[in-house]
């Protein structure tokens, strides 16, 4: 058994939060904008790690939750309050519900066999991203420009957030309120029969757990979170496209949970964050040739660490409850 | 009159082209048990064969075999070096065949651009019958799709090779114990399977644009396919690609393309829901 | 003809069953390899084959180590196996069956008619798909697919297993028959004792992944205290 890293967990959220104090400006948006995909990654690391349901399409709630602020924000929902506080509570809901009837869809009953979970969302993130773009009321394929910062207030005495420490702040504070909500859901006894079931559905029927109900709760909570990172996104960046839907960005969540860790939730955090900032250095110096090596790389990670790069490292001792002898 | 028809011979032809698709895809998932998410690339490839020897002059049947052997020979190659390490890991081989799709399409943009290229067909001339004129090369499509999966059946059903991989899927260890060299049989399958998906990427080549987007153009249909039709057999192939073939190009045909989309995957997954072995599976109980 | 020594082996790392097992057959002998449950029987005769991961020690056959081989080239070695529950392919025609016993070896095997001669029954069945006839046929079907190509050495799990006493004599007297004709040796894991005075030379009792005690056919047949002994729990 490895050792316990609660410090280095500990450390890796400090050093975020120091960062203000020596990071410029721009590299702080920047920095904001990796921790969203960050959120959006521990997302996926919750119902692929925990639930064992390999989401190929988990872009579709990111998705879901950044049109959900856009629409609100700019007005565009007749009889909705254009308020982001609205727009956050929708941009949850609305994938959060739309995960939850999909999974009770697909797991009711005899249920879905395994592997087919994952072409269905994919194939689901493929025709939203088909239908956004031909939809010309949400944009289509030019998507939502100028979609308002964050205001607090209203009026005269509104106060509009758009500076980037502030932004930062918020984020931050985002990503680790989602962490340690997760985490907490992982340590919960709600956790232990997701894994239960994750590893061996049938036993988890037999004693008596209502499988399919667990699995399309764990992808809403999953879904929920994902739409949240998405609300943060259409915040930061003032616009949406389809292209957030669908494909492209499915594989890239991906990518940044599996090189990760899927098991861990900081590990995918971190696969986010490291993913896309050597993005950032190496795509102009290799052009093309990044997404080869990308998909390479991780080609030899699913092949030879299935675990992740990271997941070993931020591993955390189970709670003392769920600790076996040894 | 000849206006339904013509409907009905293009669904015929969007059905027919969805099995060319399906048949190496449900060979690869139905009897390796491996949900092949690089199938899009490997018709990729098959397609840019096309462009390649083309462009060298070679004469069309002959760029249909390179583009078999050629492809075949990756998915040997693919079998080899990182399936063969994942059999036993099932999600695992979803997503290292989605990292090799990722890599195969940017390896194709490097060599050939992300441009679209322009294929020529080796024939075009518009045929007439029962009052219509129609695409000699659609034509053309059509009767190659029906072939390739008459000799699939064939080679599967009438074939010792056949038989042999029949008797692996349904018994490895038995039919290793009997003195198959089972990791042979695997190779030539999953080989044969890529091979097929060149294959229809070349023949369907001149009528698309050839751009490596093209790939997930069909891979997503050609799945819901295999899911309503079955994946445990190639009757199942058959199947799907009627049913997704056929509702999609008909309610295309009324409303739009993406309105029957969206329908075309609610229906299956109903399908799926009522049916969780596929349409082939349920005929067979 | 095969040679056994120091044979450890079991279904995971660190759980051997068989621990550190001497085994010896020479060519022409039948021998019942019989314990009670649980004490490796199905072990012994699946390491042989080379069907588990953790094998150690020495298999020789003919001279040739076949420890660590994959089971296909074992079985075209000249070593044919009828697995515990017969393990015909429910799906495929007895002709199906018979072809997948002949399919993968390196000769060309001119016909597997020969067997109709021991298995009239399966002539007659040809074309019936093998997961519909009766565990007796399918016992003997399982029996034939391993001779059609034509083995040095059978192995034989439990082969009668879920079988009816009359057939189960039949398939004995068969047995005891192919082996004299077509000149094989032959190690048959039983606990049926009527199956196995017809069939065997001699006795190995099992127990605790050892061979504890070798003896003739005849000496069990004398000492019914060693049957008691090595089977009754």
């Amino acid at each position: 058994m490895r050792r316990p890293s609660s410090p280095l967990t500990v450390a890796v959220w400090a050093v975020l939060a120091l960062c203000p104090l020596v990071v410029d400006d721009w590299n702080l948006g920047l920095l904001a904008q990796l921790m969203i995909y960050g959120i959006f990654a521990m997302s996926l690391s919750f119902i692929w790690g925990q639930g064992g349901l390999l989401c190929f399409g988990q872009a579709l709630f990111f998705g879901l939750g950044a049109y959900a602020m856009a629409l609100t924000t700019k007005g565009l929902l007749p009889g909705v309050p254009a308020s982001a506080l609205v727009g956050f509570l929708l941009a949850l809901a609305l994938p959060g519900t739309v995960a939850f009837l999909l999974g009770l869809a697909l797991f009711r009953g005899r249920g879905l066999v395994g592997p087919y979970f994952g072409i269905v969302t994919l194939a689901a993130a493929v025709i939203a991203e088909r239908l956004a773009v031909n939809w010309n009321y949400i944009g289509g394929f030019n998507g939502l420009l100028d979609i308002p910062p964050l205001t607090f207030g209203s009026g005269d005495g509104a106060i509009e957030i758009f500076e980037p420490l502030p932004i930062f702040l918020i984020v931050f504070g985002a990503a680790l309120v989602v962490y340690l909500l997760l985490l907490g859901l992982e340590r919960s006894p709600f956790g232990t029969v997701l894994r239960g079931i994750r590893d061996n559905e049938m036993r988890a029927a037999f004693m008596g757990y209502d499988v399919a109900r667990y699995k399309a709760a764990s992808f809403a909570v999953a879904a929920a979170v994902a739409g949240f990172a998405g609300a943060l996104f259409a915040i930061q960046f003032a616009f949406v496209s389809p292209a957030i839907l669908g494909f492209a960005l499915s594989t890239e969540v991906l990518i940044w949970v599996a090189l990760g860790g899927k098991e861990v939730l900081l590990a995918a955090f971190l696969g986010a964050l490291v993913v896309k900032s050597v993005e950032n250095v190496l795509s102009d110096a290799l052009g093309q040739y990044w997404l080869l090596v990308l998909g390479i790389l991780f080609i030899l990670s699913v092949v030879l660490l299935p675990r992740g790069l990271l997941a070993p490292v931020f591993r955390l001792r189970l709670p003392r409850g769920l600790r076996g002898g040894g | 009159m000849s206006l339904i028809f013509l409907i009905g011979l293009d669904a015929t032809g969007y059905v027919l082209a969805l099995l060319l698709v399906c048949i190496g895809l449900v060979i690869i998932f139905g009897m390796m048990n491996v949900i092949n998410l690089a199938h899009g690339e490997l018709f990729l490839i098959g397609a840019y064969s096309v462009v390649y020897t083309q462009s060298l002059g070679a004469p069309f049947w002959l760029v249909l075999i390179v583009a078999f052997c050629l492809v075949a020979f990756i998915g040997l190659l693919i079998e080899q070096f990182i399936i063969r390490h994942i059999y036993h890991r099932f999600l695992d081989t979803i997503l290292a065949t989605w990292g090799i799709s990722l890599a195969l399409k940017q390896a194709i943009i490097v060599i050939f651009g992300p441009a679209s290229q322009q294929v020529v067909a080796p024939f075009a001339e518009p045929v007439a019958f029962l009052g219509i004129t129609y695409s000699s090369y659609r034509l053309f499509v059509m009767a190659m799709a029906i072939a390739v999966t008459a000799a699939t059946f064939l080679v599967l059903y009438k074939t010792k090779l056949g038989l042999t991989a029949r008797g692996v899927i349904a018994n490895r260890q038995m039919a290793s114990c009997l003195g198959v060299n089972t990791r042979r049989i695997d190779r030539l399958t999953f080989a044969f399977g890529s091979g097929l998906a060149g294959l229809a990427g070349a023949v369907m080549a001149p009528l698309m644009s050839v751009d490596p987007q093209m790939g997930v153009g069909f891979l997503i249909p050609a799945f819901l396919s295999i899911l309503v039709g079955g994946a445990a057999s190639p009757v199942g192939a058959i199947w799907g690609a009627a049913v997704i073939g056929t509702s999609n190009s008909v309610i295309a045909a009324v409303w739009t393309p993406v309105i029957a989309q969206i329908l075309v995957f609610s229906l299956a997954i109903v399908v799926i829901r009522i049916l969780p072995n596929g349409i082939a599976g349920w005929k067979k109980k | 003809m095969l040679t056994v020594s120091d044979l450890r082996a079991g279904y995971s790392r660190g759980a051997d069953v068989l621990k550190g097992l001497r085994f010896d057959v020479a060519k022409g002998e039948s021998v019942a390899l019989m314990g009670r449950n649980g004490m490796g029987k199905t072990t012994f005769v699946k390491a042989l084959m080379g069907c588990l991961p953790h094998v150690r020690g020495s298999i020789t056959f003919n001279g040739t180590e076949i420890r660590g081989l994959p089971p296909y080239r074992i079985s075209n070695l000249g070593i044919a196996y009828v697995p515990q529950g017969r393990e015909i392919f429910g799906d495929f025609t007895v002709a199906e069956n018979l072809a997948m016993g002949v399919i993968g070896k390196p000769l060309k095997v001119d016909s597997v008619d020969f067997v109709f001669d021991y298995f009239p029954i399966l002539a007659e069945r040809r074309t019936q798909l093998a997961g519909t006839m009766s565990g007796g046929q399918q016992q003997q079907l399982a029996i034939a697919r391993a001779l059609v190509g034509r083995p040095q050495l059978l192995l034989l799990d439990e082969p009668s297993e879920g079988i009816q006493p009359s057939i189960v004599q039949d398939i004995a007297m068969t047995l005891k028959r192919i082996a004299a004709e077509e000149a094989l040796t032959v190690i048959v894991v039983e606990q049926n004792i009527d199956l196995v005075f017809r069939l065997a030379t001699s006795v190995r009792f099992i127990e605790n992944g050892l061979i504890k005690t070798g003896v003739s056919i005849d000496e069990v047949r004398s000492d019914p205290t060693l049957v008691s002994r090595y089977l009754t729990v």
